[in-house]
């Protein structure tokens, strides 16, 4: 499904794309969350409790094979992405508050991607031949962060690397996914026309409950509806390329195939819907910047 | 620092700077995404010479023509203003927001001949050419003297996605053809700019800064090489003691163009050999952000606005700068609770000053030992003021009265414009237009401009009072206040309001707060809740603009 050619392409993406991110960090970003623990924990929760949840859910709902249902799990235990904060950018919500989720969330996904992974899985497996490589997973995730932690060093020395890094990495995210449109629908299409409607409908319905349940979790949270609409967005928006990776870097060969489609297909429509998303949000904030503006007070 | 009483012109200065910081960094561009330039203390005298030649050999400009420069903060800015200066010329900033008539009105009044400006407004330098003495156009482009890799990007970013660069364009040369002309000749002659500045003196003209939008036409104060140098060495007798030659980094999001950042900005800390962070665009203010993060930022510069944006910024609030120890304010007064909260976050007390283009700029500071909040602090040295009344008498100590001011920063006049110049500058002093209070101990408080007091039931109201009261409360992020014809009472107070972000508050309890501040007739009667105010290029609000819409708004109800 997935030439090795592509598959060192991909990997040599995500480490740009990681360097990217890490690129925009300053350790004052670490302590500037630390010293805010509330964004944070709503994010963490949003982003490790609801989203696994919901994908083991939906997993077991749509009765889906545990190739599909892993793949499925997988995109709902990997960090948010980074192009929720370009998402967010044009929806007119909080950048600040999205870059720091997508920022942290990714710093815990070391430890708790794995461990989420582990967890649901062993559930859905527990019947089917195919092994989670826990250790595999976690080295995967290891080896990302390690351009992370290049990008905010050579920052540090040089702003310039930094800044063209950060930039090329965000343009990079969305050029991954125009890559796999490119050159992985027409060679698949066949496929794509035998795929049963219940892989079609987890891989749209992941973004879609993330958003959902992101945006009342945030407002049970009380927040304002600013700042909920970027929960909502974050949490809905997956780092799917980081999923692709996972998948593709500690699954044996030929379990690979089964467990990839949904990844591929989540990181098609996500940018669909958030881009919707993202027109419905635009409007109404701009309604309610209009609305503050006619509450005249006389 | 104590080698400007020795300094004839500016030329002379950046020649010093030159020779005594050489490879220090003098000016970096900070892009709001984190991308910067910069060139060294020899980078700029070496291009802004090759400019001076390309002035004076290449256009054959002659001696004492007026050259205008219209760029944000740039590295080209530094390049042609020395350049100007270095060639004997002189100088007229012009604002890049202004609009065409603005632009040709300043420029013939002027009599301005060459036109640098950047590509972003290349099509309003095209009409120039038509509608005005200009006869040259020298284009610099924002991203000039940038590394490659960020020149690139930028560049697209610039072209293509913000669609910033206009498609018509007159006859122009790139600034980059003109230095390299320039170089040539300078090599070709072995052409040493000292011999076309060298008989600059302190009373040769420098810079014709425009001034005056809120009385009308706007007008070009006259500063000499001398009235600038005086200002810097009256400011550094402030300023002084808390700066370290050679190891400063200046943060500049005031436009240079406007006199305040120029002279406290530009010409101070580069005669101390500092670091100049230029910002081209500092709005959104989180356009700072990487600037901050980037560089050990010692001294700020700004306006109540830029204070109170980066006050409301979350990275400023949570991981205040940690190696600034000086922040001053001027260009408008600055409210309590701004100050307040400024100190709060980051432990220093803004240094408020006071000054008008007409003096180049500094009239007052607060000295650092003893600021006094509220206050515009005491006369700079070699400067007397007086407080009179109507009748130009002055007023007792406590009473308000207009400031009148003598000193060597005062400038010559208006130019050609005795009529203008004959209103305000008699006898030696400079009547400002500005109603301030003196207290027992010398320091000067603004109470307001002359023409915004509100006159309600025979009583003065000051809009700054009003404003400044306004602010204290939580749910009020920006207050501006007018007069409005009301009635036989003559006048009310109308405030416009700008709320915090997901904040309301009803008129009744905005009264109630006021009332607990303020005598009754100063208490707004009317209240408007607005989602942003009129703001001049520096962020100050404009008042008048508010006046006029409630003039036309009357208008068109009667």
């Amino acid at each position: 499904m997935i030439s090795d050619v592509e598959r060192k392409l991909l990997g040599i993406m995500m480490i740009v794309i990681m360097f990217g991110m890490g690129s925009g960090l300053i350790w004052k970003d670490f302590f500037r969350a630390l010293k805010k623990p509330q964004g944070l924990l709503i994010g963490a929760l949003s982003q490790f409790g609801l989203m696994p949840l919901i994908a083991y859910s939906l997993g077991v709902a749509l009765s889906l094979s545990p190739e599909a249902a892993i793949g499925l799990l997988i995109m709902g235990c990997v960090p948010g992405g980074t192009t929720s904060n370009i998402f967010t950018y044009f929806s007119k919500g909080d950048l600040a508050l999205s870059i720091m989720m997508t920022v942290f969330s990714t710093l815990l996904a070391v430890v708790l991607t794995p461990l989420l992974i582990f967890t649901y899985g062993a559930k859905i497996l527990q019947d089917s031949q195919l092994d989670v490589p826990f250790g595999d997973v976690s080295a995967t995730l290891f080896v990302l962060l390690v351009p992370v932690a290049l990008g905010m060093f050579v920052r540090k020395f040089n702003a310039n690397v930094g800044a063209v890094s950060e930039f090329i990495g965000g343009l990079l995210g969305i050029f991954v996914i125009l890559f796999l449109i490119v050159t992985w629908i027409p060679r698949n299409a066949g496929l794509l026309a035998t795929t049963p409607i219940n892989i079609y409908l987890a891989s749209i319905g992941l973004g879609l409950c993330g958003f959902g349940l992101g945006y009342l979790f945030a407002r049970l949270a009380k927040q304002t509806e600013k700042r909920a609409m970027t929960i909502c967005l974050e949490t809905g928006i997956q780092n799917g390329p980081l999923g692709i990776a996972i998948v593709l870097f500690s699954f044996p060969e030929n379990a690979r195939d089964g467990i990839l489609l949904i990844p591929v297909l989540y990181s098609l429509f996500i940018v669909l819907s958030s881009a919707a998303a993202t027109v419905f949000f635009r409007k109404w904030m701009t309604r309610l910047e209009q609305q503050k503006l006619k509450t005249e007070l006389l | 620092m104590n080698d400007l009483q020795h300094v004839p012109s500016l030329a002379h200065l950046a020649k010093a700077s030159a020779h005594k910081f050489g490879k220090k960094p003098a000016v970096t561009m900070v892009l709001s995404n984190g991308m910067n330039g910069s060139l060294n203390y020899e980078q700029v005298d070496s291009l802004s010479d090759d400019f001076a030649v390309y002035l004076r050999e290449v256009l054959k400009v002659p001696r004492g023509t007026v050259v205008a420069v219209q760029m944000p903060n740039c590295l080209s800015y530094p390049i042609a203003v020395l350049g100007i200066f270095k060639a004997g010329l002189v100088l007229v900033n012009v604002n890049p927001l202004y609009t065409v008539p603005e632009m040709i009105h300043q420029l013939n009044d002027s009599e301005a001949q060459v036109l640098v400006t950047v590509n972003l407004y290349r099509d309003k330098a095209a009409i120039m050419l038509d509608k005005t003495k200009i006869q040259r156009v020298v284009v610099a482009s924002l991203v000039d003297c940038l590394p490659l890799m960020p020149k690139i990007i930028s560049e697209l970013v610039i072209k293509y996605w913000n669609k910033q660069i206009p498609a018509d364009a007159g006859p122009s040369v790139s600034m980059k053809a003109a230095l390299k002309e320039g170089r040539a000749r300078r090599v070709e002659l072995k052409i040493k700019t000292e011999s076309y500045f060298n008989d600059l003196v302190s009373d040769s003209m420098a810079v014709l800064q425009y001034t005056g939008g809120t009385t009308g036409i706007s007008k070009g104060a006259i500063l000499t090489h001398g009235n600038i140098l005086a200002n810097m060495r009256q400011l550094f007798v402030f300023l002084a003691p808390r700066l370290k030659e050679g190891e400063e980094c200046v943060l500049t999001a005031l436009p240079l163009y406007h006199i305040f950042a120029f002279t406290v900005n530009f010409m101070c800390f580069y005669a101390i050999g500092a670091r100049n962070l230029l910002i081209p665009n500092p709005r959104p203010i989180s356009h700072l952000q990487r600037a901050f993060e980037n560089y050990p930022v010692s001294v700020l510069s700004g306006v109540n606005t830029l204070y109170n944006a980066l006050n409301s910024e979350e990275w400023f609030r949570d991981t205040p700068p940690s190696k600034l120890k000086m922040a001053v304010a001027g260009g408008m007064s600055l409210h309590s609770k701004v100050a307040e909260d400024f100190k709060r976050i980051t432990g220093l007390e803004i240094i408020e000053g006071y000054g008008l283009t007409e003096t180049s700029p500094a009239v007052s500071f607060n000295p650092f030992e003893a600021p006094k909040p509220g206050s515009i602090g005491k006369p700079v040295p070699l400067t007397e003021v007086r407080l009179v009344d109507d009748q130009g008498l002055d007023v007792p100590i406590g009473q308000p009265g207009e400031l009148w001011i003598k000193g060597p920063q005062v400038m010559r006049g208006y130019w050609k414009n005795p009529t203008e110049t004959g209103k305000v500058l008699r006898d030696g002093w400079f009547a400002t237009g500005d109603i301030a209070v003196s207290d027992s101990e010398g320091y000067l408080r603004i109470v307001d401009r002359k023409k915004d007091m509100i006159l309600v039931s025979g009583f003065n109201v000051y809009p700054n009072e009003v404003e400044d009261a306004l602010t204290q409360h939580p749910a009020i992020q920006e207050a501006a206040v007018i007069g409005i014809a009301d009635g036989p009472a003559g006048e009310a107070v109308k405030a416009f309001v700008v709320m915090r972000e997901g904040m309301v508050s009803q008129p009744e309890d905005l009264r109630a707060h006021c009332k607990g501040l303020l005598v009754a007739y100063k208490v707004p009667k009317y209240f408007e809740v607005r989602s942003e105010l009129p703001k001049s290029n520096v962020g100050k609000i404009l008042r008048k603009e508010l006046r006029s819409e409630a003039l036309s708004e009357k208008g068109s109800k009667a």
